[in-house]
């Protein structure tokens, strides 16, 4: 019986014009194009210098900027006002300002007069541009007291280093948080909006009537996309190591472990959406809440921590966030679930809540 | 023992009472019809009948199992056939049957005597997606479907609705050929011209039946006697009728107008003189003897 309800939905799946083309296009699209375009790598910021000093070690500064390759320079002159009005018509993204008495002063090492503004219209490149600037005058410093050999003490020497992606490569922290996403995708919504095309279409009604279960019939619709899910996370593994050479600094089992974990927990929300919807439209809509909540909640694009203080405590409630960061953690750090215990009981607990919610309101007749 | 029994059937939707103690008898071997307009209950009685879903209050069996306690045991022995076409429209039509087939615990071939004389018309579409199937064959299939298992009680929901004339008799047709293999048919419909194709009948209307028995019983039970009036204009002619003494009822019934009068308060050549009197005497009255639409008017009056 069981064999023949699967043969019967992988036989519906492979029939679909779309499915199965999406489901081998997307692990290729996701790996080969997202990490390029979702890379906060930040280039060509237009950078305006205010130079009052005019002297070698002013130009030598903003030279420094300038062949770091993060800008270009828009603006180099005199004029405060000028570079404000560049800065007003989005011309400039920042300005550096270097006083009058700059040379002597870095000399004597008295002080270091200059002030940097940043336009932070667009939130993540004034904060990049800004650490820019900052890592292009620090090492203007460091290379001028190796150069001189005086001893002048920088006004601030903080040497930072990222551990586990140490060139910072944004393909290499999204590539894990992207499976995530397909993952998540695949599990919960496509199985829901199967279930609520069956009820629209009438033919859940006729399987109500048969002697099969009501879980077996579900169990079954949900079975392939499982490993549908399967197949895109070992895809893309493939695909990281093969392309761009990354493989998971932990053990692989572990990351199919976490898949499981979220697996539990999308079926259950699956079941849920599709209990309460009864056309796809309705489906499509609540899936649609649930996708953007999920992504933008969970860490991936940007940290939990530099939220507020209650929208961190609604990530809590997001199986994402969990999902995410054991899969960042195994695959760039090389955690384990000991060590990740508090994303296997975050998952396990939202796990038990969703599966339960989904059975109590699946009643067997109404 | 009786294929259907059900008492004091009552179900709510919120407010709305779309059955009110609905209790039926269907004899094992018959083909039972219910008979009512759209939106008088038909479809939430199928869907209790079936175990689909649960009435609020009352009692029912089938085969003499309880629909409540024994609904798992109720679904091996029933065929349903929805009125709307719920089958895979992205499976073949053998596919479907297939599937059908096994979710019942059997095989195509094992009950193929059973389905032989209606698969026997579409197996020539054997390998075509039961989507792209017209709407006849559709029906035919959908009926296989709910065949396949060899069930004792067949549940057919509107299987009319929409249908071409000459496909209705040959539907019923095969209804007649399925019941004299045994399996009691339980057909709604809301043609009442396809009543009299019934053994039994139950009139359903606002959830409520409002008569029961053979399509004669209920006809030797119509108390009035009917006229059967043609005229030009009709309208008028309908308001006229209502108006006269003795008039029962009196409807628009295709062309012409059927009028009910009671035999104790006045006579058809009275009718008559009536209307020649307002001067729209140029009209054929004729007597005719009822049928299951008088009737069922007759009793939605009460």
């Amino acid at each position: 019986m069981w064999k023949y309800l699967l043969e019967k939905e992988f036989k519906q799946f492979f029939r679909d014009p779309g499915l199965p083309r999406m489901a081998l296009a997307f692990p290729v699209l996701m790996m080969l194009v997202f990490p390029f375009a979702v890379s906060m790598d930040i280039r060509n910021i237009n950078l305006a210098a205010v130079d009052n000093c005019m002297s070698e070690e002013s130009s030598r500064l903003i030279e420094k900027c300038t062949s770091s390759g993060y800008f270009r320079l828009v603006y180099h002159g005199q004029s405060a006002d000028e570079a404000m009005r560049l800065m007003d018509n989005n011309k400039a993204d920042a300005i550096i300002t270097i006083m009058p008495g700059f040379d002597r002063e870095t000399v004597s090492g008295s002080g270091f007069p200059v002030g940097i503004k940043v336009n932070t219209v667009n939130g993540t490149k004034g904060s990049l541009g800004s650490q820019y600037i900052l890592q292009c005058v620090r090492s203007y410093v460091g290379e001028k007291n190796a150069a001189s050999g005086t001893t002048v003490p920088p006004a601030a020497d903080i040497s930072e280093k990222y551990y586990f992606n140490p060139g910072m490569d944004y393909k290499l922290f999204m590539i894990p948080a992207l499976i995530v996403i397909a993952i998540t995708m695949i599990t919960a919504f496509l199985p829901a909006l199967n279930i609520v095309s069956e009820k629209e279409a009438g033919t859940i009604e006729q399987i109500n009537v048969t002697p099969v279960s009501k879980t077996a019939f579900i169990a079954c619709k949900m079975i392939p996309y499982w490993a549908i899910a399967f197949f895109i996370l070992t895809a893309c593994l493939i695909i990281a190591w093969a392309v761009f050479g990354y493989t998971s600094r932990g053990s692989v089992l572990w990351l199919y472990l976490f898949t499981i974990l979220d697996i539990i927990v999308m079926a259950g929300l699956g079941l849920l959406i599709s209990n309460y919807s009864s056309n796809a439209q309705q489906a499509m809509f609540v899936i649609w809440f649930f996708a953007v909540i999920f992504m933008l909640m969970s860490g991936i694009f940007t940290p939990i921590a530099s939220m507020p203080q209650w929208a961190q405590y609604i990530t809590y409630l997001n199986p994402m966030r969990y999902f995410a960061d054991a899969m960042r953690a195994v695959y760039l750090k090389g955690s384990t679930p000991a060590e990740l215990w508090y994303d296997v009981a975050g998952l396990a607990a939202l796990g038990s809540v969703m599966v339960g919610a989904a059975v109590a309101s699946y009643r067997k007749t109404e | 023992m009786k294929a259907i029994e059900i008492s004091g059937i009552s179900k709510n939707y919120g407010q709305v009472a779309a059955l009110r103690e609905i209790s039926l008898d269907v004899d094992s071997g018959e083909i039972f019809g219910l008979i009512g307009p759209d939106g008088a209950g038909k479809t939430t009685l199928f869907r209790i009948m079936t175990t689909l879903m649960l009435a609020d209050a009352g009692s029912g069996k089938i085969c003499g199992m309880d629909i409540v306690s024994d609904y798992s045991r109720i679904r091996k022995i029933i065929g349903y056939m929805p009125g709307r076409f719920s089958l895979y429209q992205d499976l073949s039509v053998r596919e479907n049957l297939e599937y059908f087939a096994t979710l019942f615990g059997t095989t195509v071939e094992k009950n193929y005597g059973t389905i032989r004389e209606i698969y026997s018309q579409i197996e020539p579409f054997r390998d075509r997606k039961a989507g792209k199937l017209s709407g006849g064959m559709k029906q035919k299939l959908a009926l296989c479907c709910a065949l396949v298992h060899k069930p004792s009680v067949l549940f057919l929901d509107e299987p009319t609705t929409g249908v071409d004339a000459v496909s209705r008799s040959e539907f019923w047709k095969m209804l007649e050929r399925i019941r004299k293999s045994g399996v009691t048919v339980f057909v709604s419909t809301p043609y009442m011209d396809e009543a009299s194709l019934c053994d039994r009948l139950a009139m359903i209307r606002g959830g409520e039946i409002i008569g029961t028995g053979t399509p004669e019983q209920i006809i030797s039970a119509y108390p009035y006697r009917l006229l059967s009036v043609e005229g030009d204009r009709i309208y008028p002619l309908l308001k006229r009728l209502r108006e006269t003494e003795g008039v029962i009822s009196c409807f628009s019934f295709g062309a012409s107008l059927h009028l009910a009068y009671d035999p104790e308060k006045t006579e058809a050549s009275g009718i008559l003189a009536a209307i020649r009197e307002s001067g729209l005497g140029d009209c054929k009255v004729r007597e005719i003897s009822p049928g299951i639409e008088d009737c069922f008017m007759q009793l939605a009056r009460k």
